[in-house]
């Protein structure tokens, strides 16, 4: 969904640069039956049957009406809601602020910093959880203090008590995801010509005001990019809440987050005209954020 | 990186899955061969009826604990290609089976022969729309064999009208007791649940840490409440009544509530490796323990580990003095054949066999003359401390009737609005509204039309 509408903004772009249209196109070219077939035509697919019933008749809004009436519909975005702004806050704040502290030291402590950084992100997805599980599990977790006296849990189910999930999935999200930002925030900074650096030691600017006032706004792209490409992994969230969900024996709802509902009413319920409904809801919501961070940030502009 | 996300999401706790009736490897040798007790003819390689033995491909679908009983199936059957394949058919209210067969239902192939389900209901919502998938079982068992199921057992396989199942094995529950613990601290084996309560009193008192029971199972109002007679799901067709406000569900809670607090009935999984770790194990600390028959060695042989010659089966508990005598139900898993089969013959023949002849370690089967065989092997069984055999028959036919198959489970709703809630310290009592509440938001959601009264 977001290359979507990277790559379609940035094809608006090459149209306003005239000449060199066919060359970008060139470019373009090997990536669009790909974007077609598993990105354009499965979303045309899910709009059609958001607004179509079972038997392919037009039908509006209904089934938009009718999930968002759904009992399980507004607990799960209020948990998406919770969760992605937990993350994406702790996710701007930690990524950005590490990435400034260690680029700002010496060069040989830093690779190694950043390769321990990166370390917890070579464990992703449904492994990752697995850790997590036992990571929770005041029996068997070596931050079993942490459970004790932070979250107050000395058995597994107060660990993922519902009022803590969406921080523990955060946490997770984080711990997994947070490693690879760096890296990535950490190869921005390095872009920076050091002569502006120099420049601005020498106009007594210290390694804070280096870090806040030069660093910063020069990486401020690749931040969007970072919150783009991140809000919406945050909303469709659906691993994690799913492997805690079997894991607790049921205990944590097969619909904690939005992505799941869908899920369920597609496959449980039988209903994958409303389920396409829940999935255009996020698409929307994903979309819209991705303009709203695109606007706000100047990300596609190139004349600075 | 949207696609991680959406990978299909593993079955991990492999543990608790195997809940249900496990038949884990140990101890009792299998039977691979018919039975010596009264098994019905019509076995290894004649199928009873229209002549000729079953051939061709047949595929079926069963959980972990069931695979012994399929590969056994294929040793005497060697005409018979087997495709078996195993699912996390848990009994958490997994919806594995309903996303497989709506996929099927919508690529119009694909079904399996013959599906084996640990959760109970799922022939409800397998013989209706959508779903359409539960062939009717007359004809592909023989009749004389099918009339050996208890009159309950074929009640909970007839969905309007029509028997579209057969039940594995019986999940009657009873009271199951550790004779050692409780003759070395001199405490007698409760009747009622007064008693029973008052044991629980007693032990918080004298033994802190020692248990009468649990209620932090997706399925303890299987236990408490339907023993109890609770009328929160009773379905008429369409209509399902929600009622737990009744008496029958408010004095249980009030019943339990203080032992919850004393922890002498806490809010935790027997599944989990806390339990485990706190209440199992040589020097276990459970007195005794409401549950169903598979507990015996599913639980507290193969999940707790516990050492021989301890544990033992009462009778259910008893309200006061008020009869008859009730009990709940935990599983008590199915037998379902597609209806959509091209090999019907050799799929009734595998179920027929399945659930007449072979006989499974762990569960109490719910044919009747199988279970007979299969009771004479457990009195032999040293893991128990005296035979649990005559009050597992008692209790077969105990279980109360009033407590309806619906097409939602309705466990998840009782582990996320109650078992969650217990853990935090609320009380029962103050539960059994919301546990209402939310039953009728899922009944709703499925098309139900809810009364509560």
């Amino acid at each position: 969904m977001n290359a979507f509408s990277l790559s379609g903004t940035r094809s608006r772009a090459t149209r306003v640069r005239g000449p060199r249209r066919v060359r970008g196109a060139m470019f373009v070219v090997p990536y669009l039956p790909l974007l077609l077939l598993f990105g354009l035509i499965p979303m045309g697919y899910a709009l059609k049957l958001a607004f179509t019933d079972d038997k392919g008749n037009w039908v509006g809004f209904h089934n938009f009406t009718k999930t968002f009436n759904d009992y399980r519909f507004m607990p799960a975005f209020k948990h998406i809601l919770v969760y992605t702004t937990v993350w994406l806050a702790g996710l701007m704040i930690f990524v950005v602020g590490l990435t400034l502290v260690l680029h700002s030291r010496a060069s040989r402590v830093s690779s190694t910093y950043r390769f321990l950084f990166y370390m917890p992100g070579a464990l992703a997805g449904a492994s990752s959880v697995l850790l997590w599980l036992f990571m929770l599990d005041p029996a068997v977790s070596p931050g079993e203090f942490l459970l004790r006296h932070l979250l107050g849990a000395d058995l597994f189910v107060k660990s993922i008590a519902p009022a803590h999930l969406p921080y523990i999935f955060a946490m997770i999200a984080f711990w997994t995801g947070a490693g690879g930002w760096i890296v990535v925030m950490y190869g921005a900074l390095n872009t920076i010509p050091t002569e502006l650096e120099e420049a601005a030691r020498i106009d007594g600017a210290g390694p804070i005001t280096i870090a806040l006032r030069l660093k910063l706004p020069l990486i401020r792209k690749w931040i969007a990019y970072m919150l783009i490409l991140s809000f919406a992994t945050g909303t469709q969230l659906f691993v994690e809440p799913q492997l805690v969900n079997e894991a607790s024996l049921g205990m944590v709802p097969d619909t904690w987050s939005s992505n799941q509902l869908a899920y369920q009413v597609a496959f449980r319920f039988g209903d994958f005209n409303a389920a396409a409904a829940i999935s255009v809801d996020l698409l929307v919501i994903g979309l819209a954020g991705a303009i709203l961070v695109v606007t706000r940030s100047g990300l596609f502009r190139r004349d600075e | 990186m949207n696609q991680r996300r959406l990978l299909p999401a593993v079955a991990l706790v492999a543990l608790a899955l195997a809940g249900c009736s496990s038949s884990g490897g140990d101890s009792n040798p299998k039977s691979s061969g018919p039975p010596a007790g009264s098994a019905p003819a019509g076995t290894s390689s004649s199928s009873s009826g229209d002549g000729g033995a079953p051939s061709g491909n047949l595929t079926v679908w069963v959980d972990a604990a069931r695979l012994p009983a399929a590969k056994a199936y294929q040793k005497v059957h060697p005409n018979v290609h087997l495709n078996i394949v195993t699912f996390d058919g848990d009994g958490n209210g997994a919806s594995t089976l309903q996303t497989k067969i709506q996929l099927w239902n919508r690529t119009g192939n694909g079904w399996p022969d013959v599906i084996f389900s640990e959760q109970v209901q799922d022939p409800v919502w397998m013989a209706r729309k959508p779903f359409n998938f539960a062939a009717p079982i007359k004809g592909l068992v023989p009749d004389n064999l099918l009339s050996k199921w208890p009159a309950p057992s074929t009640a909970q396989c007839t969905v309007d009208g029509v028997q579209v199942c057969v039940q594995d094995n019986l999940a009657q529950v009873v009271l199951w007791v550790n004779k050692k613990l409780m003759d070395q601290f001199h405490y007698t084996v409760p009747k009622t649940w007064q008693e029973w309560a008052a044991l629980g009193q007693k032990a918080a008192s004298e033994h802190p840490g020692y248990i009468v029971g649990t209620m932090g199972e997706s399925f303890s109002h299987w236990i408490y409440l339907w023993g109890d007679q609770c009328p929160v799901q009773q379905a008429d067709g369409n209509k399902v009544t929600i009622n737990s406000g009744d008496s029958h569900c408010t004095r249980m809670a009030s019943l339990v509530d203080p032992l919850i607090k004393n922890q002498s009935v806490p809010p935790l999984s027997v599944f989990t490796p806390d339990f485990a770790k706190k209440y199992g194990g040589k020097d276990d600390k459970i007195l005794v323990m409401p549950g169903p028959a598979w507990y015996g060695l599913g639980v507290f042989h193969d999940t707790l580990h516990m050492p021989n010659g301890q544990i033992t089966a009462a009778p259910p508990l008893q309200w006061e003095s008020e009869t008859p005598v009730t009990t709940g139900q935990v599983g008590g898993g199915p037998w379902i054949v597609s209806r959509h089969s091209k090999n019907m013959k050799a799929a009734g023949d595998f179920v027929t066999w399945e659930t007449t002849v072979f006989k499974a370690k762990g569960g109490y089967p719910a044919y009747g003359p199988l279970a007979d065989t299969w009771l004479v092997d457990l009195a032999k069984n040293p893991f128990f401390a005296a035979d649990p055999g005559p009050a597992l028959k008692a209790a077969a036919s105990q279980i109360w009737q009033g407590w309806s198959l619906v097409t939602y489970p309705d466990q998840p709703v009782w582990s996320n609005t109650v078992v969650t809630k217990l853990v935090a310290g609320q009380s029962l009592s103050s539960l059994l509204k919301p546990f209402g509440d939310a039953l009728a938001q899922a009944a709703q959601a499925q098309g139900y039309q809810v009364s509560r009264n």
